[in-house]
């Protein structure tokens, strides 16, 4: 009686634990699949707001209730590509305007997330005109501003309206 | 510290919501099912919210435009959106097909005081 009460207990454990494991079998797995590939990513932190100093100047200076447009551009790949970024050269939008605008703007590094491999990206970018050429040597992430100032040719009144001006991103595989 | 962690959380996250981003750094080019013309695939994914159209264009290594095919010169990417499109080039331009660019096309009702183009450019090998 005894031998077959420990006998009806092993073989409802055994059942018991064939029919867990059964299940555990049978559930369902999903796979995730990815592929990593080396690339650049064009990130817009901020678009940039001009301020109106005076009648005849826009300027994204925060102390002329501007804002600086800010690109964030991340590598997975080092040595792989360049960064062209261009301040703006006109507008792409306007009122009529009474005179020629002339614009100015500059670009710098504002952060890095590597110092020790980034660190001489601003001292060694390459300026064309109003584009700045920066050598992404490592991999990670750069913050890029750009500043844009315009000013009214003989200092004539900007109409009222609104004025758009693109700053271009440019990441160009070497 | 918790505060300042959230806050950079946040930007993290506010800055990734407008990313545009184009693979392989260095497509290949290989022969299509037509005679004589080339084939390559590219990929996008685009995290710009504020962008829905991108223009395709191939480059030779001054920046000169070369003919090519694909489905759509500008095509409609929705924001997070992915897809794969196909580049045919002449065989006689692969050689002086340099780079395969997608630029970013911002509609003018879109646009806030200042914007920012995006563009980017993978290199043939």
């Amino acid at each position: 009686m005894f031998k077959n009460g420990i006998l009806r207990h092993a073989v409802v454990s055994a059942g018991f634990a064939l029919a867990v494991s059964t299940t555990w079998a049978n559930a369902e797995q999903v796979p995730i699949n990815g592929t990593v590939q080396s690339k650049c990513i064009i990130m817009t932190d901020s678009a940039g707001v001009y301020g109106n100093p005076n009648a005849y100047t826009l300027s994204t200076a925060a102390a002329d209730g501007g804002a600086d447009a800010i690109v964030r551009i991340d590598v997975t790949l080092a040595d792989a590509y360049k960064a062209h970024i261009t301040a703006p050269t006109e507008f792409s939008s306007a009122p009529s305007l009474p005179d020629l605008p002339t614009f100015a703007g500059n670009t710098e590094v504002q952060t890095v997330s590597d110092a020790t491999g980034m660190g001489t990206y601003e001292s060694g970018k390459i300026e064309q005109g109003m584009t700045d050429i920066y050598d992404l040597t490592a991999t990670g992430s750069t913050w890029f501003k750009t500043s844009s100032t315009v000013t009214m040719g003989g200092s004539k009144a900007f109409p009222g309206g609104n004025y758009t001006a693109m700053v271009t991103a440019e990441c160009i595989a070497k | 510290m918790k505060l300042l962690i959230v806050m950079f959380m946040l930007l993290s996250s506010v800055g990734i919501l407008h990313a545009h981003e184009m693979t392989p750094t260095y497509p290949k080019l290989r022969p299509s099912h037509l005679d004589n013309v080339y084939v390559t695939t590219m990929e996008m994914f685009n995290k710009r919210d504020d962008v829905e159209f991108y223009e395709i264009g191939v480059f030779d290594k001054d920046f000169n435009p070369i003919p090519f095919v694909t489905s759509y010169k500008v095509f409609n990417l929705k924001y997070l959106g992915h897809v794969s499109f196909d580049v045919y080039i002449r065989k006689d331009d692969v050689s002086n097909a340099e780079f395969i660019c997608s630029k970013s096309k911002l509609r003018k009702e879109d646009t806030k005081r200042t914007a920012v183009n995006s563009r980017i450019c993978s290199r043939i090998k």
